[in-house]
């Protein structure tokens, strides 16, 4: 068959475009959103009286619990097995829930709660923010929400404090629905080509009127917080209300809810090795094994550890610190340790751990170590 | 929301940052790193009129 024999068949030349095949268009291989299935949660599936002071991750990776002032609501966020709704229904078998245990129904000026995802600026590049180039975004994703009305996503871009933000409706009370959201591009402000964090992307549970009193920046501008969730509702005023969402995705460019690519899927230990960039939990609960190391001196015990994958930056030991809650055993002998430190010599491919304080040791001799209660763990952070 | 910091050494050298929390056995060991995000909370956290705690 020759070339010119191959042709579109009853459909015009001209009408097949890269939109209208699913997934051709993407300049990506991997998903921009790491974990957007809720499908990993190294740090456990349930954290409670999360409010002023909880900022930080709890469960799902990758996705923190955030706030701005002083919010007095208290949240329970868990990772959510999915058995039913829309989202089920559409291949997601986990969310990230939002409960609301304690209520504020009147904000303060300055009082916000957000979800939060983070973005490394070397992952951002093919969007060539900041150049005559630049690409639309468009954000993705089922949301079930107890309050109905008017919620607000926000871009913000952390390396020239420059933001945008898009509305979503939830029309139905508790029932899942598919949201894309689109955002401009931006000529102005370049994502640094490095480590750092570059992009957030807040999804506002409530926001007081430092946040909501001017018009909302629905076009790239430098800060402007009373611009940056005008019309939130507030979904923190009730202990009945919970929020929930999964299934999202971020594309180059910009689709409706007809044409947007299908949701990119990635086996369990692909996207669990993409978690440990910037987490790796590696023991948790009582009798888990830890790793190797030996006695420098009979008072100085010395580990290494060799992480899964390569950290995004030198991590931090995240561990609880306790009496006894951790074991080193070798020699016929075994010495019980409150935690372990983190040596100076530690690089992002690398760990050095160290006891200084419980263990007596002899010198020479090799250790393993593991867990010794059932709330002892040990983790490794490298987030951004 | 961190509750103190205290430098930690090893054989008379520096070895990393001890974070506490109120009211959690958790405790974070940061490194000194700019990109290390707990070290940049250390930062924030003395621009914001708290003192490191020096080593034993």
């Amino acid at each position: 068959m020759s070339k010119s024999q191959i042709v579109t068949g009853g459909i015009a030349d001209d009408a097949v475009t890269a939109n209208k095949t699913s997934g051709v268009a993407r300049p990506n291989v991997n998903p921009l959103i790491i974990n957007g299935d809720m499908a990993v949660a190294q740090r456990g599936t349930s954290a409670t009286t999360l409010t002023d002071g909880s900022v930080g991750f709890h469960t799902v990776d990758r996705f923190a619990y955030n706030d701005f002032g002083t919010p007095s609501s208290q949240h329970t966020m868990t990772q959510e097995s999915l058995t039913s709704g829309n989202a089920y229904i559409n291949g997601f078998a986990n969310a990230l829930k939002m409960d609301v245990t304690t209520a504020q129904s009147s904000l303060d000026a300055d009082d916000a709660v957000t979800i939060l995802y983070k973005i490394e600026g070397q992952d951002l590049q093919l969007f060539k923010k900041g150049t005559a180039n630049a690409e639309k975004f468009t954000l993705a994703f089922w949301v079930k929400g107890t309050k109905t009305g008017t919620h607000v996503v926000e871009l913000f871009d952390r390396d020239n404090n420059r933001h945008v933000a898009g509305t979503y409706s939830i029309s139905s009370s508790d029932t899942w629905e598919h949201k894309v959201v689109n955002f401009p591009a931006d000529t102005t402000g370049v994502f640094g080509n490095d480590n750092a964090r570059s992009l957030d992307i807040n999804w506002f549970l409530s926001a007081g009127t430092n946040f909501t009193s001017g018009a909302l920046q629905t076009s790239w501008g430098a800060q402007s917080n009373t611009q940056r969730a005008a019309g939130q509702v507030n979904t923190v005023d009730n202990t009945s209300n919970n929020w929930h969402i999964t299934g999202i995705q971020l594309e180059v460019g910009e689709y409706t809810s007809s044409t947007i690519p299908p949701f990119q899927h990635e086996s369990y230990g692909d996207n669990l090795a993409r978690c440990q960039r910037y987490y790796q939990r590696i023991a948790d609960g009582t009798n888990k094994m830890i790793g190797l190391g030996s006695a420098y001196s009979s008072a100085n015990f010395f580990m290494v550890i060799d992480p899964k994958v390569t950290f995004r930056a030198t991590p931090s030991i995240d561990i609880s610190s306790a009496s006894n809650y951790f074991l080193v055993i070798g020699n016929n002998q075994s010495d019980f340790v409150d935690d372990f430190f983190l040596e100076a010599q530690t690089t992002n491919q690398m760990i050095r751990m160290a006891n200084t304080s419980d263990v007596s040791l002899t010198q020479g001799f090799a250790y393993f170590t593991q867990t010794n209660n059932a709330n002892a763990f040990l983790g490794f952070s490298s987030e951004l | 929301m961190i509750e103190n910091v205290k430098k930690i050494n090893n054989l008379g050298e520096f070895a990393c940052y001890k974070i506490t929390y109120p009211n959690t056995i958790r405790v974070t060991y940061a490194p000194h790193d700019e990109a290390n995000t707990d070290y940049q909370n250390i930062l924030q956290w003395v621009a914001d009129g708290n003192t490191i705690q020096e080593a034993d």
